[in-house]
């Protein structure tokens, strides 16, 4: 029979209480999720605020990817909560000193957004559903229509400037949505591991490049799988965003590893011993060396060369799953990691992943295969592919109106 | 010419008509809020003092002041405070779930670092005959000891509490007379204030699905007895009582004594007071 | 504006009023009252019924016990410590007697590092060689009133002055301090530490006996020691007594069980503070039996060790104990 709760073989002293590891694989995959929208969207917008064109043939994906992430978003923590039932009391009686409470607003303001956003660009294409579907499809189609046809000139002017608006509203929401899953972390007393006011920065830049990792992955397997040739320039925007995002990331966590071990307070030896013994692997070798100096050193080599054509595609895509597996490799680091280190810098623990549990490796699986699923079904329904999205309007037109 | 007028006239409608509609929004939204607000105002602006009777029969939160000393040279680490919090606050009869535990520091000789261990210590677990008994192995007995000691633990109801200070509902909080309660009704069971206790004070209760911790047996000192620990310990190393009260134990207890709490840099103002730490006690 | 944008607003601001109308329906009422928490958990917390009572519950039905209890070392052992906690008791039914004390007492006194110095502690292997039940702690400890009243200070009296004042005494002792009376005991070669113990008890009245009484308190201080140092310097003959009744073969394996921790497996102990009880009157000791089973004679220890002895069991350790020689053979097999 499945235990109730799964206690930790420790080494060294841990508290009591410590035994049971409370955050569990799902609190990894859940930052990785918000991450993977925040990404999406800071692409979407640098096509649709910042008007770079050679983001044209990922906008609209962008914007549906993150929809479809941001729907799968709460599971994980309500499969985690004990009492998922009463997960509303945090929005009903939002105690405000926490950082949790700032998930439950942002994150249902941000749910209607990209669901705002994603309709005003996928308008046109629902309206024509709504003319040429029957039965069900038919009916939901001219329900989201809210009753109106109107794609003319006019209603598209109106559409463009909420696409824009939202799109500006968007970027600080999606940085806030998952920027204080750093401070999550960060702000914590109780764990060295974690204490660092470079955390939200981390877990920004880190979720930034995972987003753009998952969009170049995804444009590359949508081109595979339409049979068309790869837009090189778009490619070539995403591989140059990617670069510099990641070099940064890359400062911001070595900075923030070496302060910490510069420092050296109380609880530092501990912390050597666990990532020089039992965490080199997933640490050093999996999230540093394999998921993002390699990466760097590809994309820096194959912009330093002028690489194009089938290489660029497949070095760019090589480079993009990397770093799509080192971000988690570091929400699981951080979490799972931090866990491991007892509270008393005095002792190390050991997470033992269950596989059929509620927060199981099986749940944890379906839970980052389900968004994949969700933007497949959607991607039939409305292609994001179309151009016929009113393109954004250029920057230099924006003041001067209509 | 015409033209002029009508469209002048029709502007001036269309904007009409473009405030009257922002109006009806705005009139909306703030009668929505209002509602919302007045509720909570309504709720907030009772005059306390006319609740604060009724609150626990025959008790009055305000003239309580509670506080907690432990004096770690007299404990004997016998375990009979952990064994009766759990039969008091029936804590699950488990060695990896505890409101209070008790650690023991050995210096061996030529070790400069003292060997810690508690009741989910395996080697404790095993001679005790079971998860639900609670012993200290003596398996240093035949060994060269420089230093030993126990040293109680639980929760130090901190003045400024980490776990309140996270709790993204409110489930828990401090209360007018000291004591940081859990409201097991309304916990979702996140276990954000679990990560956020420096001192591993608090669990999940896997039985009730929300997080559980020392609460200084308030359902006893509210009545006037001392927490459970307290009254079983044979020898004094727990102290309890009221700190308004200038002859209470713990008022004694603090006056007499150089007193010490644990972790204090990380400014939670703990309110268990320690005579007898040791410089490594965790 | 386009009906599309128009309508979008309406849901949007409709949404939020619903948001708003729900958040404050579902706020419990007792929200916000004291601090951003429910304030009826307060009570719902404060309501739970105590487990443990207190010594001061257990008093009013057990005012013996309690008062053994609270004159010796174990008064800050709570009742509730080994018996566990009184809620319910007694309407539902007995609270328990511990079963394994080897395993309730070590838990404290098991002699261990990191144990203040002032706790008492013993080697478990060591401290008792003869016992072997789980239950030897309380053959000699009564977990009421552990601590030993065994100590006693060397007996220095006077052995000519005490044969003087033994006159008195000859009358129901026997004037070698051996009785002709199967009732009364005998005196020669008794632990003279013990006499004084005993002597000075009827004198202050925590014995009490019809006879003694009396007797003692005719007594001063000195002249006790002198009776005690006189009658332990007698030779008690080697003489065993008649067994009476009982089957000196059963008291044997009851002594070894019960007696011989304090009183040596013949009834020769190395306590002085003990009476030896080798080749004494079978009679005399089947009355102290008796008496300290029902409380008439006062020894908390006793009390502890006799409480499951029936008569039978009485009368067959009387006749063991009244068989055997009253002075230990030496090595070598003659006496000196």
């Amino acid at each position: 029979m499945e235990s109730l709760y799964h206690f930790a073989p420790f080494t060294g002293y841990a508290y009591p209480n410590e035994s049971v590891i409370p955050w569990t694989v799902l609190i990894v995959v859940y930052p990785y999720l918000t991450g993977l929208v925040a990404g999406a969207f800071t692409v979407s917008s640098l096509y649709h605020v910042f008007g770079m064109e050679q983001f044209k043939p990922v906008g609209k994906l962008a914007l549906l990817t993150a929809l479809c992430f941001m729907i799968i978003v709460p599971v994980p923590l309500l499969l985690h909560l004990g009492h998922p039932e009463r997960a509303f009391n945090a929005l009903i009686t939002p105690h405000w000193t926490s950082a949790f409470v700032m998930f439950g607003y942002m994150a249902g303001f941000y749910v209607v957004l990209l669901l705002l956003e994603n309709w005003f660009v996928f308008r046109p294409d629902v309206v024509r559903l709504a003319r040429e579907k029957k039965g069900m499809m038919g009916w939901c189609c001219r329900v989201l229509c809210l009753g109106s046809y109107d794609v003319s000139a006019k209603a598209m002017h109106y559409d463009r400037k909420w696409i824009f608006a939202l799109a500006v509203i968007g970027i600080p929401a999606a940085h806030g949505l998952h920027g204080y899953v750093g401070f999550v972390f960060g702000s914590l007393k109780s764990r060295e591991w974690w204490s660092s006011d470079l955390m939200p920065a981390i877990f920004l830049f880190s979720a930034v490049i995972s987003g753009v990792a998952l969009l170049t992955a995804l444009y590359v397997l949508s081109c595979w799988l339409r049979r068309i040739p790869v837009d090189l320039k778009c490619l070539k925007g995403l591989a140059y965003t990617l670069w510099g995002f990641l070099m940064f990331t890359l400062v911001l966590e070595g900075v923030e590893f070496g302060s910490l071990v510069y420092k050296a307070r109380e609880g530092t030896e501990m912390i050597l011993e666990y990532v020089t013994g039992p965490l080199i692997v997933t640490f050093f070798i999996l999230q540093f060396a394999i998921g993002a100096v390699t990466p760097v050193v590809l994309l820096t080599f194959m912009i330093w060369r002028g690489t194009t054509g089938k290489a660029l595609v497949a070095g760019v895509t090589l480079s993009a799953c990397l770093v799509l597996f080192s971000v988690f490799m570091m929400r699981w680091n951080v979490v799972i990691g931090g866990q491991e280190i007892s509270k008393t810098g005095q002792g190390l623990l050991e997470y033992q992943l269950p596989i059929f549990h509620r927060e199981g490796l099986v749940a944890a699986v379906a839970v980052l295969v389900a968004p994949l699923l969700l933007l497949w079904g959607m991607a039939r329904l409305l292609p994001p592919w179309e151009q016929n999205a009113p393109s954004p309007p250029s920057v230099g037109n924006i003041a001067g109106g209509v | 010419m015409k033209p002029d007028n009508k469209t002048s006239f029709a502007a001036r409608r269309a904007f009409l008509r473009k405030l009257g509609r922002t109006a009806a929004c705005a009139g909306a939204a703030v009668g929505g809020g209002a509602l919302g607000v007045m509720q909570t105002v309504a709720a907030k602006s009772e005059p306390a003092s006319s609740q604060q009777s009724s609150l626990i029969p025959d008790y009055d939160w305000t003239k309580h002041q509670w506080a907690f000393g432990v004096d770690a040279t007299k404990c004997i680490g016998c375990l009979r405070c952990v064994e009766a919090c759990k039969v008091e606050n029936n804590v699950s009869r488990d060695p990896h779930h505890f409101r209070t535990w008790v650690e023991r520091y050995v210096y061996l000789e030529g070790e400069d670092r003292p060997r810690i261990d508690s009741q989910h210590d395996p080697v404790n677990i095993a001679a005790s005959g079971s998860g639900g008994e609670y012993r200290f192995a003596n398996r240093y007995q035949d060994a060269k000891v420089e230093k030993a000691f126990f040293v109680p633990k639980l929760c130090n109801q901190c003045t400024h509490p980490p776990c309140v200070q996270v709790c993204p509902t409110g489930a828990t909080y401090k209360t007018v007379d000291g004591v940081v309660l859990i409201d097991h009704k309304y916990c979702i069971g996140c276990q954000y204030c679990v990560q956020a206790c420096p001192y591993g004070a608090r669990f999940f209760n896997y039985e009730k699905h929300v997080t559980d911790k020392c609460t200084w047996c308030y359902h006893r000192i509210t009545k006037g007895l001392q927490p459970a620990c307290v009254e079983v310990c044979p020898v004094g190393a727990r102290i309890f009582g009221d700190l308004k009260e200038k002859q209470s134990p713990i008022s004694q207890f603090i006056r007499n004594n150089r007193t010490r709490v644990l972790k204090p840099e990380t400014g939670n103002a703990p309110n268990v007071f320690y005579v007898g730490l040791d410089k490594d006690v965790l | 504006m386009p009906k599309h944008i128009v309508r979008l607003i309406v849901l949007l601001v409709g949404f939020v009023v619903v948001a708003l109308i729900a958040k404050s329906y579902f706020t419990d009422d007792s929200f916000y009252r004291y601090g951003h928490y429910r304030a009826d958990s307060v009570p719902e917390i404060a309501a739970q019924e105590p487990a443990y009572q207190t010594p001061r519950y257990c008093r009013d039905c057990h005012s013996e016990r309690v008062a053994q209890w609270s004159a010796n070392n174990h008064k800050t052992v709570s009742c509730e410590v080994c018996h566990g906690p009184a809620r319910g008791h007694p309407q539902k039914g007995k609270l328990p007697i511990p079963a394994d004390v080897v395993k309730l007492c070590t838990l404290c006194h098991e002699a261990m590092p990191g144990r203040p110095g002032t706790q008492p502690q013993i080697q478990v292997a060591t401290h008792n060689p003869n016992a072997s039940s789980e239950r030897q702690c309380i053959a000699c400890h009564n977990p009421h009133s552990p601590k030993i009243k065994g100590v006693v200070a060397a007996v220095t009296g006077n052995i000519a002055e005490g044969k003087k004042r033994a006159a008195v005494c000859a009358g129901c002792h026997g004037p070698d301090g051996i009785s002709p009376n199967d009732a009364w005991p005998n005196l020669a070669g008794q632990n003279a530490a013990y006499l004084v113990r005993i002597l000075a008890a009827y004198k202050s009245g925590a014995e009490k006996d019809v006879m003694m009484t009396p007797v003692a308190q005719a007594l001063g201080d000195s002249e006790i020691q002198d009776l005690a140092s006189y009658y332990a310097s007698l030779s008690c003959k080697e003489a065993p007594s008649a067994p009476g009744a009982g089957d000196a073969v059963s008291g044997r394996a009851l002594a070894a069980k019960n007696c011989a921790a304090c009183h040596g497996e013949t009834g020769i102990g190395t306590n002085p503070a003990w009476p030896k009880l080798a080749g004494q009157k079978a009679g005399y000791l089947t009355n102290m039996l008796k008496a300290f089973r029902a409380g008439l004679r006062k020894d908390p220890m006793m009390a502890g060790v006799t409480r499951g002895l029936s008569d039978a069991d009485i009368a067959n350790l009387s006749a063991y104990y009244a068989g055997q020689r009253c002075e230990a053979i030496p090595e070598g097999g003659t006496k000196p």
